[in-house]
């Protein structure tokens, strides 16, 4: 009987416990070759600009961090399992060398089966989980055609292999790391209490605060090297978190401990114990989630944040699905005729509005804005009686009353960095017979006309609009909203068709369709991450409960033999797992609140809402998974036997 | 004098049909407040399982079991739980200390899950580890400490919420002969001058003569009694070690 067959052996046999790493190897071989698939899709390299292609080899190569650390960590959950099995090899008289070689042989044919079935799956599910994720992203403007790459493929294996290789040495390796007696007792002895270092837990806030000034300030552009700052930033607080735990989680403890009046009041002394107990490797894992948590919270809040602005701005700039600019009762008809064919969008309002257009000279402004210029240097006016009315049917709460030759400008394009002030500033209209001054008082962050027929749309007075109309041009806008208007491709075409060009038509759809292939990469890879990460922090505390609770089994069934009620101990558990579970998320989303801040500056946009919906999104599964965990962790405490 | 602890026709079968297994067949006893009650047999003979029985952490087939005028086999699962917590006090084998928790830690258990007063609990810890001589040891953890040490610390744990009635199940198994009879001695001290009522099950005569009476079982039923009265300790261990060997077990099985 050779080693490699007691190794094939082994693995057969005990394929439950096996069962859980390969599980997780597999999974992280799917996700990564997925993304590398998509990496190297020739569609999205043709569709990505150098911004997400950096984008994507910075995400892929976090993947590489994340997959290690994940399968890293599995097969330490997997080797202390085994310890006592590798004690009996070696206690029966199997040399080191030996035992190693197994151990390295079994790891690396495990791992070599999960590399080949992970990139067959892969290939097989890959396409359906694009288009899954794609759909659940509401991307269906980014039309991918999925294809196996063999570029991905070698990229996968090469990865892999070399993670492998190192779990399969760090296999070879655990019976000359432990002495014969520790694999017998692994977990009997308590780790050595650190000491609640109020230095570690300073230097751990200057680390901390340090990554956080790096990356608000690195948005101002002092510092020119992006991808050693974002290293900084990510060693900074990584290692300042650790400390952090190390230090406070012990300094807690040890405080609720000398404080004997709550310390000594029932099932208290029984979870604090047992956390300090487990102290070092609390401090890591509760490391490892505050980041996961951190990096999940600013992939998705990325995302989201990317997709609330482009569709909001989208929505500011389009207020109406169709609009333009009336070409005679004729036209119009034969607009609503089609309007009235379409069976999957119906009209929901429709509204007329006059309108007076103008050569403009904005002499105050440095910088107009940009409707400006797309509208050739010309200004929309219209009466404010039209938009006291139209704000009324769209439900906006807001009346304007000018007097004289004042102005408001409607900006739905308003940045407070960029933009004209207005307040005091003048426009010089080319209106007939004689040029007229317009003074702006003021402006709002909205618009009732879509973009095209808009452009810069300014409100005055209606005696004053009456006075131009009678020796200028009326148009008349025609504005409708539809049902739907999203998916209205069709409809948009079919009016674009019959519209000429001078109509400026404008519509919702296009603009929309637009803004969402743009972006629909981005918040591809964010969604991708974002799950990728939820799952991974999910499975760790998963894996981390699993080991915890199988090893304190045998101290609750004491604990209820000397009289300790089930009641009493699922509350206990609760706490343990809520310290576990609490820390990590406040400090993750502390990093993420300030990443996400950077990242805000950057885009020069208001991300406040999108990111509060991210957080509280990730809480609510963070939340689910907490319950879970409590469940099952009680489950296993309380199972008669073991299994 | 009171009875503490009175067990009626109590049988334990084991298994499903097809493979039964009967382990206590009619199991009679009573025990009064004082006394120190051994329970000796061969291995297999069901001392273990009617110690389980006895002190509610196992239940019993049939028959009824009353512990300071309780009928345990009619409380519930919440009530038993509290019940031992308040009235019962157990010595395993194997200690059963928590690595977790320091000795100290350990001795107070009982009492912060009943929620006594930090001070009181102080206190107590005190007095018992003076008792058991492990004064020294209360900051350590268990796995700093000897198996004697740890087994005092059990007693003491055992002890602390002064319970009705002690349970040890062979608290000398795993000890030295050294150990083994520091600790009979503390059991055999907290006999007499605290009046604790023990119940010990062994297979260890030297362990059953610090005892003021001792039950034989042998196949799941009571085969006879030994009590000690007025006879030394060595004329008792004399007795004891006769009737084992009447009961047939090898002596090689007893020690």
């Amino acid at each position: 009987m050779t080693l490699f067959s007691i190794a094939r052996k082994n693995i057969k046999r005990n394929f439950y416990n096996y069962f859980l790493y390969f599980a997780s190897m597999i999974f992280s071989i799917v996700i990564f070759f997925t993304f590398v698939s998509l990496q190297y899709n020739d569609q999205i390299v043709k569709a990505t600009t150098m911004k997400v292609d950096g984008a994507f080899k910075a995400a892929s190569v976090a993947l590489i961090i994340f997959v290690s650390i994940f399968i890293w960590y599995s097969n330490a959950f997997f080797t202390r399992k085994r310890k006592k099995e590798v004690g009996l090899y070696s206690l029966l008289g199997v040399k080191k060398k030996q035992i190693g070689l197994m151990l390295f042989y079994e790891n690396f044919v495990m791992g070599i089966l999960a590399l080949v079935i992970g990139v067959i799956l892969g290939a097989l599910l890959s396409k359906f989980f694009v288009m899954l994720l794609m759909k659940l992203v509401g991307a269906a403007a980014v039309d991918v055609h999925f294809m196996i790459s063999g570029k991905a493929i070698i990229e996968t294996v090469i990865v892999f292999a070399i993670v492998i290789l190192i779990t399969s040495f760090e296999g070879y390796r655990l019976i000359y790391r432990f002495k014969l007696i520790e694999l017998f007792q692994a977990e009997k002895k308590g780790e050595s209490t650190p000491k609640a270092s109020i230095f570690a837990a300073i230097f751990a806030v200057i680390l901390i605060g340090f990554g956080y000034w790096l990356a608000l300030d690195m948005s101002l552009g002092i510092w020119s090297n992006f991808l050693f700052t974002v290293f900084l930033i990510l060693a900074a607080v990584v290692i300042g978190t650790y400390l952090f735990f190390r230090s406070l989680s012990v300094y807690l403890l040890k405080l609720s401990k000398k404080n004997k009046r709550y310390y000594y009041n029932g099932i208290n002394i029984i979870g604090t114990s047992q956390l300090l107990y487990r102290i070092r490797g609390n401090a890591r894992v509760l490391t490892v989630i505050a980041i996961l948590s951190a990096v999940t919270l600013c992939a998705f809040g990325t995302s989201y944040s990317l997709y609330y602005t482009n569709k909001k701005s989208v929505e500011t700039q389009y207020p109406f699905s169709f609009a333009y600019i009336s070409q005679g009762p004729a036209l119009d008809h034969k607009v609503n005729e089609i309007l009235d064919q379409a069976k999957d969008h119906k009209v929901t309002n429709t509204v007329s509005v006059p309108a007076l257009k103008f050569e403009a000279d904005l002499p105050d402004m440095d910088n107009p804005p940009s409707q400006y210029f797309m509208d050739l240097r010309r200004v929309t006016l219209m009466p404010q009686s039209e938009f006291n009315k139209l704000a009324g049917e769209l439900g906006i709460d807001d009346k304007i009353h000018l007097k004289g030759n004042h102005a408001i400008a409607l900006d739905n394009e308003y940045n407070a960095n960029y933009s004209p002030k207005y307040k005091g500033e003048h426009a010089i209209i080319h209106s007939k017979p004689n040029k007229a001054t317009l003074e702006f008082i003021g402006f709002k962050e909205f618009n009732l006309l879509n973009r095209e027929v808009g452009g810069l749309t300014v409100v005055v007075n209606d005696q004053l609009f009456n006075q131009l109309s009678k020796a200028n041009p009326v148009a008349n806008i025609k504005e409708i909203n539809v049902t739907n208007a999203a998916d209205a491709g069709q409809l948009s075409n079919k009016l674009a068709d019959i519209l000429p060009e001078k109509a400026k038509f404008s519509d919702f759809y296009k603009a929309y369709k637009g803004a969402m292939s743009a972006s629909g990469i981005m918040i591809f890879m964010g969604a991708f991450l974002g799950l990728v990460f939820v799952l991974a922090t999910g499975s760790i505390i998963y894996f981390k409960q699993l080991t915890e609770a199988t090893a304190d089994k045998d101290r609750y069934d004491i604990l209820r033999k000397i009289g300790v009620s089930n009641k009493e101990i699922k509350g206990s558990i609760a706490k343990q797992i809520l310290f576990i579970f609490a820390l990590p998320l406040i400090l993750g989303i502390l990093h993420s609140a300030f990443a996400l801040a950077s990242l805000s500056k950057l885009l020069g946009q208001n991300i406040v809402i999108p990111v509060l919906i991210s957080m509280g999104v990730y809480t609510l599964i963070y939340i689910i998974y907490y319950f879970l965990t409590v469940n099952s962790y009680d489950k296993i405490v309380k199972a008669k036997k073991r299994i | 004098m009171k009875v503490m602890l009175e067990a009626g026709n109590v049988k334990k079968v084991y298994g499903q049909k097809g493979h039964i297994y009967t382990a206590l067949k009619d199991i009679n006893l009573e025990i009064k407040e004082g006394e120190f009650v051994g329970i000796m047999g061969p291995s297999g003979s069901g001392k273990t399982t009617l110690l389980n029985i006895l002190s509610t952490i196992d239940q019993a087939t049939s028959g009824s079991i009353r512990i300071d005028g309780n009928d345990i086999g009619k409380m519930k699962e919440e009530q038993l739980t509290s019940f031992r917590r308040e009235k019962l006090g157990f010595i395993f084998q194997d200690y059963n200390l928590l690595d977790t928790l320091t000795i100290e830690e350990n001795i107070v258990l009982p009492l912060a899950l009943s929620k006594v007063k930090a001070k009181e609990i102080d206190r107590r810890v005190k007095e018992i580890a003076g008792k058991f001589g492990i004064e020294d040891i209360l900051s350590k953890f268990p796995y700093q400490v000897s198996g004697g040490q740890k087994q005092r610390a059990a007693a003491s744990r055992a002890i602390i919420a002064n319970p009705s009635l002690i349970f040890a199940d062979e608290p000398t198994g795993a000890l030295d002969s050294k150990s083994a009879t520091a600790l009979l001695q503390s059991l055999s001290q907290l006999n007499v001058k605290d009046h604790a009522t023990i119940m010990m099950v062994t297979h260890d005569a030297f362990a059953a003569s610090f005892c003021s009476r001792v039950l034989f079982i042998k196949d799941g039923v009571i085969f006879t009694e030994l009590v000690k009265g007025e006879t030394s300790r060595q004329e008792y261990f004399q007795k004891i070690l006769d009737v084992l060997s009447a009961l047939g077990g090898g002596k090689g099985d007893l020690i």
